[in-house]
């Protein structure tokens, strides 16, 4: 049996009177690829922000590494990485520049921080524009500097919010290859993403989010399982079968 | 404490990147000390360039080249009488000053000499003052000519030889310069001394609050971007982010201030070195104030230009209250409702310490009001102050 790393339990979360989070329990194992997938407004982003310690739940537990969110935020902290949906980068500050402060941020020494800077932008495939400033980056490229600030630090438990929006499939295969190369080395990952063969493709398990709950929560293969044939429906199929075909936004 | 600094550093480090922010804060609040020191700083204001042709090259032309360019404001420019020809006819120059062939010889033999002006039209404004400007320091060579061929005359066949008369007549003739037996004194009415040190302090708290309260915006930009909500899922607490900011404020606003009073001190000397830096220590404790403030509109301000229009809105109000452009009577309405102000203290402070020789005991009030402004406006806007909303 693998080790559950996170654990989330009747998590709620209101803002005024919407229920943004509405009982929502899951877990994730340890070196597994979790996707968390869902229309807007599906709850996604505030499930992630309980989990990164931003928000704080009204009712329900968050467990990440044994440490609880509400009782031991620093300590979850120290283990966490966010690569946030919308690009959290200082555009006039170099790419190195980034990864050296979010780096120091994230409890590294100056000379760690500069060296482990330096491998995250190889990692990256951006060591060349390591000098150059982000805000002359193609949106590829800041997408990839996004995710590799995310590693600084060496996190458990990486948080990926919809990390390959619009950014073209050279730049999103070296993503997904760089996510599966840091799952062999026993990373943990909570992906969320609105392209379904991207899950597909990654994810070893699948909720699924709706009005602020978890409607389904399996494996690609079971959850295609449900609704027909696995080889001859597609995961999208089982999305909209499960969350409907109305337009949320 | 050490991630704190970070963020401060990281700020300050932003704040010099941004080369839009660093002129607004820096460039305007010289360009307006440049134009309070054009208009107040008792320096003569008129300046020009006389233009001159010397056919003489002998001593006395040289010596009232020498006396023109002496004087303050104007700069002497050689031309060729050809050139001075060409240039008359092209309307580029409007008076030229010819000093003839013959000018020192004719001096020097105790006879008349003559200079010319070459004008095209009147001369010009420029060059009718310079005219007289000119006209005013040759007769005071010829008055001194005279003096000396007087004196020469009447010392004819006495022993005494031509360079002990000329030694003497121009050691009186330095003496009456000096301290002239008909004097002019200048009178300047309506408090005009004192234009720099009403305006300066008010200047300084003005830009040193606008440049805070601006500040905001870049802490609601940083929001919007998405990087405060990231750094707080490092191992950054809320406090520590909070305190980073709030000492880049300060070093931020410290920063520009003590440039602008450097610059005070240089240009006005308007400061002694212990009234520098007494001056210094009331803006270093006026700027936590008043950093503590801008970050209340940084919490409360949910947009850029929302943040921008609360700081205008916010520092202008401030500084009309705090008598920045105008001097307040103690007492009147307005008085007491500058009491409002942070400005109206630390410009006072300022004027205290500047123009009326005060000491930092002497301005111990306002001090303690701004570090209670400080404190309070700090516990507010940690209050208030969130990276998303909903949570910390």
């Amino acid at each position: 049996m693998a080790e559950e790393f996170v654990v989330v339990k009747d998590l709620h979360k209101s803002f005024k009177d919407f229920k943004a989070v509405n009982g929502v329990s899951f877990s994730i194992y340890k070196g597994e690829i979790f996707g968390l997938l869902g229309p807007n407004g599906a709850g996604k982003t505030t499930t992630i922000r309980m989990l990164s310690t931003v928000l704080e739940p009204d009712s329900g537990d968050i467990t990440i590494g044994g440490h609880s969110v509400r009782r031991e935020p620093a300590a979850v902290r120290a283990i966490i990485g966010v690569c946030p949906q919308e690009l959290a980068l200082y555009e006039d500050l170099s790419a190195f520049e980034n990864m050296v402060f979010f780096g120091r941020m994230a409890g590294l020494e100056n000379r760690q921080a500069r060296e482990q800077a330096m491998k995250n932008l190889e990692l990256m495939g951006l060591e060349d524009r390591a000098k150059g400033k982000v805000a002359k980056f193609s949106g590829g490229m800041k997408r990839r500097i996004n995710l590799a600030i995310a590693l600084m630090g060496s996190p458990d438990l990486l948080f990926l919010d919809e990390p390959t929006v619009g950014i073209d499939p050279q730049s999103r295969n070296h993503i997904f290859e760089n996510i599966q190369g840091l799952q062999k080395k026993g990373l943990t990952v909570l992906y969320t993403t609105h392209y379904m063969e991207e899950a597909d493709r990654l994810c070893n398990r699948i909720a699924i989010m709706d009005g602020g709950q978890i409607i389904a929560n399996d494996t690609s293969h079971n959850l295609k399982s449900q609704i027909g044939p696995p080889d001859r429906v597609s995961l999208e199929d089982v999305f909209l079968k499960l969350t409907g075909r109305s337009l949320r936004d | 404490m050490k991630r704190a600094l970070l963020i401060t550093l990281n700020e300050v480090k932003l704040y010099l990147q941004d080369k839009g922010d660093l002129a607004f804060t820096l460039l305007l609040p010289i360009v307006t000390f440049a134009l309070i020191y054009g208009a107040f700083s008792g320096q003569t204001l008129f300046k020009a360039t006389a233009s001159i042709v010397d056919e003489d090259h002998g001593i006395y032309a040289a010596q009232l080249i020498g006396q023109l360019d002496g004087i303050d404001g104007i700069s002497i420019e050689m031309l060729a009488p050809d050139e001075a020809r060409a240039k008359l006819d092209s309307s580029d120059r409007l008076l030229v000053l010819d000093i003839p062939a013959g000018f020192s010889a004719a001096l020097e033999a105790g006879g008349r000499a003559q200079l010319n002006f070459w004008q095209r039209g009147n001369g010009g404004l420029e060059g009718q003052i310079l005219s007289s400007i000119i006209r005013g320091v040759a007769d005071g060579m010829g008055k001194a000519f005279l003096i000396t061929s007087q004196v020469k005359e009447n010392l004819q066949g006495t022993g005494v030889t031509e360079s002990q008369i000329d030694a003497a007549v121009q050691k009186y003739l330095d003496a009456e310069r000096l301290t002239p037996a008909l004097g002019v004194k200048e009178e300047v009415v309506g408090g005009a001394t004192d234009l720099v040190t009403q305006y300066l302090p008010g200047i300084v708290t003005m830009y040193v609050l606008f440049a805070l309260t601006m500040g905001a915006r870049a802490i609601v930009e940083e929001r919007r971007k998405g990087t405060l909500e990231r750094l707080l899922t490092t191992r950054l607490t809320a406090g520590e982010l909070f305190f980073g900011k709030y000492i880049a404020a300060i070093a931020r606003g410290f920063v520009q201030t003590l440039i602008l009073m450097a610059l005070a001190y240089a240009v006005f000397r308007m400061f002694t070195p212990v009234t520098f830096l007494e001056s210094l220590f009331i803006v270093l404790v006026y700027t936590a104030a008043a950093s503590a403030l801008g970050l209340i509109i940084a919490s409360v301000a949910r947009s850029e230009a929302g943040a921008s229009w609360i700081s205008t809105v916010f520092t202008m109000f401030m500084v009309m209250l705090g008598g920045t452009f105008f001097a307040v009577a103690p007492g009147s309405v307005f008085y007491i409702l500058g009491r409002i102000s942070i400005n109206s203290y630390a410009n006072e402070a300022l004027r205290k310490i500047i123009a009326e020789g005060g000491s930092l005991g002497d301005v111990i009030v306002p001090l303690a009001i701004f570090v209670g402004v400080g404190a309070v406006g700090l516990i507010i806007s940690r209050l208030i102050f969130t990276a998303v909303p909903g949570g910390k």
